[in-house]
């Protein structure tokens, strides 16, 4: 169902650019996303081969 | 039975652009009415719970529910009563932080409206006010459901009201803040790219939003894109790539700075020639008259960074806290923000040429004189400025005094006095009136004087003054 109510004339050259530029700046938030999930998984496996041996319960001794 | 009362109700000339409803007043009471073919997205913004969660988050302006009787015409399905804002401001009166920080809410309103499904339909820097020393969004009928790829509409207003001006005064010279005196819906992105620096185009946020979009704006103009009409074959946006545009504005708003200093009067007070002593005597004075005096709201004409506001402040009242240099005002405001005060609002006006009554019909943004709601007037260390550095004749500045508050404390700066000897360092002395006698004879049509006092250790004179009736 149409429900588009903005009043204001969004131009159409805007439009065009706003297309082009959010799939540019998208790209290195995208990565830096990636790099963020990235580094904590190492961060995780790193920390889980560093930590203290447990017992069969699961407690570190 | 409901009775619509249409004539006696004063419509906001300002609120007409956006056909869901607009602002009026009844009996001085403010209205938002609602059109009904806004009904649909009302209710799905109220029952999103979006409305609520910026309300709490101190967004968006909170209203009440008022009586459909109240309307003003037959199309309204419901009226609300927004909280009143004390004074309202406009953006060529705000300093360059206030600026940028009412541009960030605007984007952080549009992205949690983003999480929830909806989008601000408009980004007016007209639709910010500035309440308890934060800006917030004051429009509740700024939003409607987004549509799934559409891109931004408002994106265009965005960055010619905020992003665009913001740019001009970091980059370029902090006095294009007034531009926005004369450009009402934003400052042209063509004249934007065109005045800033090339180093400008380094930055990728002023390079895509200000650059590129100027150019893009140029190329496209005369190409119909389908997006007015809601049609599904214009360009298409997803939902991360508007999460991430919006990331990116917002970055690009953030990283703008302007260092407040080297103006004219940033640093007056570091410079003023008052000793300890006159310091003490005029800080005593203009808080025994303030109190005197009784009200609510006060005016500090010629604020600088706040000194005497934050006296009127600290006795209960609501101060507004004008200036003309924005560099004095920027401070104020950073101070008072730093502070995590509320009851100062810092504005930069000239008052030799204040804001006048702009837009539609002269109607739409109204003047100073035209907001003046003040119980008292400031004006300490101003009539030099004014009279002497801008040649305004005393009887002048009597009369606009008196269009603007019904009390009043100013300060007379004799020419004995080091700062006005400084105005008249360069020039000639065309003053013959300038005398504490002249002011008396000048100001006795419209005022009565209640009391003069020296500061001490000055040659100073503080006035009461009350507004002739």
């Amino acid at each position: 169902m149409e429900h588009l109510l903005a009043y204001i004339d969004a131009g159409s050259g805007s439009l065009i650019i706003q297309a082009l530029i959010a799939s540019i700046v998208a790209i290195p938030i995208l990565l830096r996303g990636q790099i963020a999930r990235g580094v904590s998984g190492v961060r995780r496996l790193a920390g889980r081969n560093n930590a203290p041996p447990t017992d069969e319960a699961g407690h570190r001794g | 039975m409901s009775t619509h009362r249409s004539d006696i109700v004063e419509r906001d000339p300002g609120s007409y652009r956006d056909p869901s409803g607009y602002v009026f007043r009844r009996d001085g009471v403010l209205y938002r009415s609602i059109d009904g073919s806004y009904i649909e997205e009302w209710q799905a913004f109220l029952d999103s719970g979006l409305h609520d969660r910026l309300v709490e988050h101190g967004w968006l302006i909170p209203f009440e529910p008022a009586p459909l009787d109240l309307a003003a015409d037959r199309a309204s399905i419901a009226v609300l009563r927004p909280e009143p804002v004390e004074f309202v401001s406009y953006p060529y009166e705000w300093t360059f932080g206030q600026l940028k920080d009412a541009a960030l809410v605007t984007l952080d309103v549009h992205r949690a409206a983003l999480d929830e499904g909806f989008i601000l339909k408009d980004a007016t820097a007209y639709n910010v006010q500035f309440r308890s020393g934060r800006p917030i969004l004051i429009d509740s009928l700024s939003f409607e459901r987004a549509r799934e790829g559409a891109p931004w509409v408002a994106y265009r207003q965005f960055c010619e009201q905020f992003l665009a001006p913001l740019a001009l005064m970091a980059y370029r010279d902090i006095r294009f803040g007034t531009w926005l005196r004369e450009f009402l819906e934003g400052i042209p992105l063509d004249l934007a790219s065109g005045l800033l620096p090339r180093r400008t185009m380094l930055r990728l946020g002023l390079l895509t939003h200000v650059h590129l979009h100027a150019r893009a704006q140029r190329r496209y103009a005369a190409r119909p894109t389908g997006a007015g009409q809601g049609e599904q074959s214009g360009p298409r946006i997803s939902a991360s790539r508007q999460a991430a545009l919006i990331e990116s504005l917002r970055s690009a708003v953030a990283k703008l700075d302007w260092e407040p200093a080297g103006t004219e009067w940033a640093d007056y007070a570091d410079r003023t020639s008052y000793g300890d002593v006159a310091t003490r005597s005029k800080e005593e004075l203009v808080a025994r008259f303030v109190a005197e005096i009784g009200g609510r709201r006060v005016w500090d004409l010629g604020a600088n960074t706040g000194r005497y506001s934050r006296i009127a402040a600290s006795l209960g009242r609501s101060v507004v806290a004008f200036d003309i240099d924005p560099a004095a005002a920027e401070r104020h405001y950073r101070a008072l923000a730093a502070e995590g005060r509320g009851d100062i609002l810092p504005l930069v006006i000239d008052l030799a040429n204040p804001s006048p009554d702009l837009g539609w019909a002269h109607a739409e943004r109204r003047s100073l004189a035209g907001r003046a709601n003040a119980d008292a007037l400031l004006a300490l260390a101003l009539i030099h400025h004014l009279v002497i550095g801008r040649n305004v004749p005393m009887s002048f500045l009597s009369s606009y005094l008196a269009q603007l508050g019904p009390d009043l404390v100013i300060e007379f700066v004799p020419k004995t006095d080091p700062m006005v000897q400084l105005l008249l360092a360069s020039r000639r002395d065309v003053f013959p009136d300038y005398s504490l006698a002249g002011f008396r004879a000048a100001f006795a049509r419209r005022w009565e004087i209640l009391e003069e006092a020296p500061v001490e250790g000055s040659a100073r004179v503080l006035l009461r003054l009350s507004r002739r009736s």
